[in-house]
Order: structure tokens, then C-alpha cells, then sequence
């Protein structure tokens, strides 16, 4: 990655209740690259602390907002510090940050303006048998309903440039912002590439995941999305 | 025309009612336009009180039968529809609570110095 893209790289943690893996993510990102936005989105833990002493941009929702309004937070502060790339990388360990360079390429390569991270094109270790089926259903879901071709279509390892962060403005605060954020994808007309990432699920990323019932939740909050807007 | 002690009581409370609307109206606490709606509610309500057999007309002409059948799907028609609107209401309401907590968060962001703040 060119040095001047890598300088102008800001990577957003959205984090909730994430303390005790926070400091190692973020600890691992800062190795590298020099701007890493944690939003701590209202936690009980010590997460602010955490943030505030490893990131280098710590910010706080005073409440709880949800995940894609912490997302949206990070963005926009981003935005207004000058990124010209920003990624969204999730906080409990999951994804590896040796694969941030593959996420940006095609966008400072001018191929595209989104790069969205997909676990099913490169490697998913220890997914349990329910989560990929919830995810196959989800992707499933995103090619009638939003009629995009994906092949996973909730991972929150993403890449845009200045122009498509610009553009993008996520609404829906809870978990279906996914989905929200492929219709405006699409609805934007922004070139977007699906590649490969690696996704590790360990005992504790487990336990903050989506179980299969919170999908049927982010579903219903989808839809009324979409019915309200 | 004869008043039963039930309809007394509905009236008082309607009364009561038409008198809060119209002091809201007058110190601003509603619009105009809302104040007027919930004076004309209070006012039928009155109407179909002292004079039931007004609703019954109306259920008959409208091929439902009786007035209580009549009330009953209004009721549920107009319950429903306050519902979607305090429902559209609390969305906004949520929206403008995130943007306020993202402005807060982005204000008070806190800088390490190699942010080259």
C-alpha cells in the first residue's frame, strides 16, 4: 500500500461492551496504520478507557445508539478530519488486520469506490453450522430484495472512498444497517468489488455475535426501515 | 330528550376535555390546526351521547347495523391509526437522538497526539 494512502487511511471500531479484546485490535491496528477511530457506542464496560489509551481518536455516544449509528459516527468524524479511505473493522477480534491492504487496493487502484470484505470468498474458521446458514439466508435475502449479487452480505469489514463516504449515510442505528447500506450502494450507482477476508470465530466473538433469532430482529427492523423511510 | 346519570358523567369528562383543548389551544401548548381537531372530537363524542340514535341512523345508512357496531370499527380504525403515527413520530424522534449523540461524540473526541490534532 502507498505510503500517502496508508497516511490517509481511517480505520473506524465501532465497539460495544468490548474491553477485554479492544486494546489487542486496536493495539494491532495502530502497528501499522496511524489513524484508528474507535467509537464506543455508550458501553458499561471500560471500553471508553480502553479506547482512550490505545486509538488514536476516541469517541463516545453518551447512549447506546446501536451499531450502525456508532458506524456513521466514525464516518463522519473521519470525513471531517480529511480521510480519503476510510475501512470499518469490527472490535471483538474477528477480522485480521493483514488483510486491510487487499480491502483498500482496489479502491486506490481507481477500481472502485466500496470494497466490501466477504468470509465465504476467503475463509471462515470455526463457523459454527447455524451461522453460516443464517448468513447464506442473509445473502440469499440481499439478491431478491435488494437485488445486489453478493456473497455475504453482513460483514463489517468494508472499505469506501472519500466519495462514497460522501454519499452513504446510514439511518438505520441497530444491526440493519447492513442491509441498508447495500440498497444505498446500489440506489448511488458506487462500484463496489466483494474480496476475500479471513474471519475468526472464537468462544468470545461467538457470544457477540447475531444468534438466529437476533437475525429474524434485524429483518423485522429492515423491513420497517424500509416501510418508514 | 332524557339524560341518564351515565351520560351525565361522559358529558362532565367531555366537558372538561373541550375546556383543556381550547386553554391549550389559547396558551399554544397544541397548533391550531390539532386544537380544532380535538375540539370536533369531544363535540361528536358529545352528540352521539346525548343523542345515540343519531349514530344508529348513521350505522343503518352505512349498512353496518347498530351504532355500537358502528363506534367499535371507528374505534379500532382510528386506534390503529394513532398507533402508525406515534410509531412514525418515535422513529423521528430516535433519528434526531442519534444525530445529537454523534454530534456530542464527534465535539468531545478525544485526540492522542500522533492524531496530529
Amino acid at each position: 500500500m502507498p505510503e500517502d494512502v496508508r497516511e490517509s487511511l481511517f480505520i473506524v471500531v465501532p465497539a460495544y461492551n468490548e474491553g477485554p479484546c479492544l486494546a489487542n485490535v486496536v493495539g494491532e491496528l495502530r502497528e501499522t496504520y496511524p489513524h484508528v477511530v474507535v467509537v464506543d457506542d455508550g458501553s458499561t464496560d471500560d471500553t471508553f478507557e480502553v479506547a482512550r489509551r490505545c486509538a488514536t481518536y476516541a469517541l463516545r455516544h453518551v447512549i447506546n445508539r446501536g451499531q450502525g449509528a456508532a458506524l456513521q459516527t466514525g464516518v463522519e468524524f473521519a470525513l471531517r478530519r480529511g480521510a480519503q479511505f476510510i475501512a470499518t473493522f469490527d472490535a471483538d477480534g474477528q477480522h485480521c488486520v493483514e488483510d486491510i491492504p487487499a480491502v483498500i487496493e482496489p479502491i486506490w487502484r481507481g477500481d472502485c469506490e466500496i470494497v466490501l470484505g466477504s468470509r465465504f470468498l476467503g475463509s471462515a474458521e470455526d463457523i459454527p453450522r447455524t451461522r453460516r446458514l443464517t448468513l447464506k439466508a442473509a445473502v440469499l435475502f440481499t439478491r431478491v430484495v435488494n437485488r445486489v449479487e453478493l456473497t455475504d452480505a453482513h460483514n463489517g469489514f468494508r472499505a469506501f472512498s472519500r466519495r462514497a463516504a460522501e454519499q452513504i449515510h446510514i439511518t438505520l442505528d441497530r444491526m440493519a444497517h447492513a442491509s441498508e447500506l447495500i440498497d444505498q450502494i446500489r440506489r448511488c450507482g458506487l462500484p463496489m468489488h466483494e474480496v476475500p477476508v479471513r474471519v475468526r470465530y472464537t468462544p468470545y466473538s461467538l457470544a457477540k455475535g447475531q444468534s438466529t433469532r437476533g437475525a429474524l430482529r434485524i429483518l423485522f427492523q429492515y423491513l420497517l426501515g424500509r416501510v418508514f423511510q | 330528550m332524557s339524560v341518564n346519570g351515565f351520560q351525565i358523567i361522559v358529558l362532565a369528562v367531555l366537558g372538561c376535555l373541550l375546556v383543556l383543548t381550547v386553554v391549550a389551544m389559547v396558551r399554544r401548548w397544541v397548533t391550531r390546526r390539532e386544537g380544532v381537531a380535538w375540539t370536533l372530537v369531544w363535540l361528536a363524542a358529545s352528540v352521539a351521547m346525548v343523542w345515540p340514535g343519531i349514530l344508529a341512523d348513521l350505522a343503518r345508512g352505512l349498512g353496518i347495523g347498530r351504532g355500537a357496531d358502528l363506534l367499535l370499527y371507528c374505534t379500532v380504525v382510528v386506534v390503529l391509526c394513532g398507533f402508525m403515527m406515534v410509531y412514525v413520530r418515535l422513529r423521528h424522534i430516535r433519528r434526531d437522538v442519534t444525530q445529537l449523540v454523534r454530534e456530542l461524540a464527534i465535539r468531545d473526541a478525544i485526540i492522542n497526539s500522533d492524531g496530529r490534532g
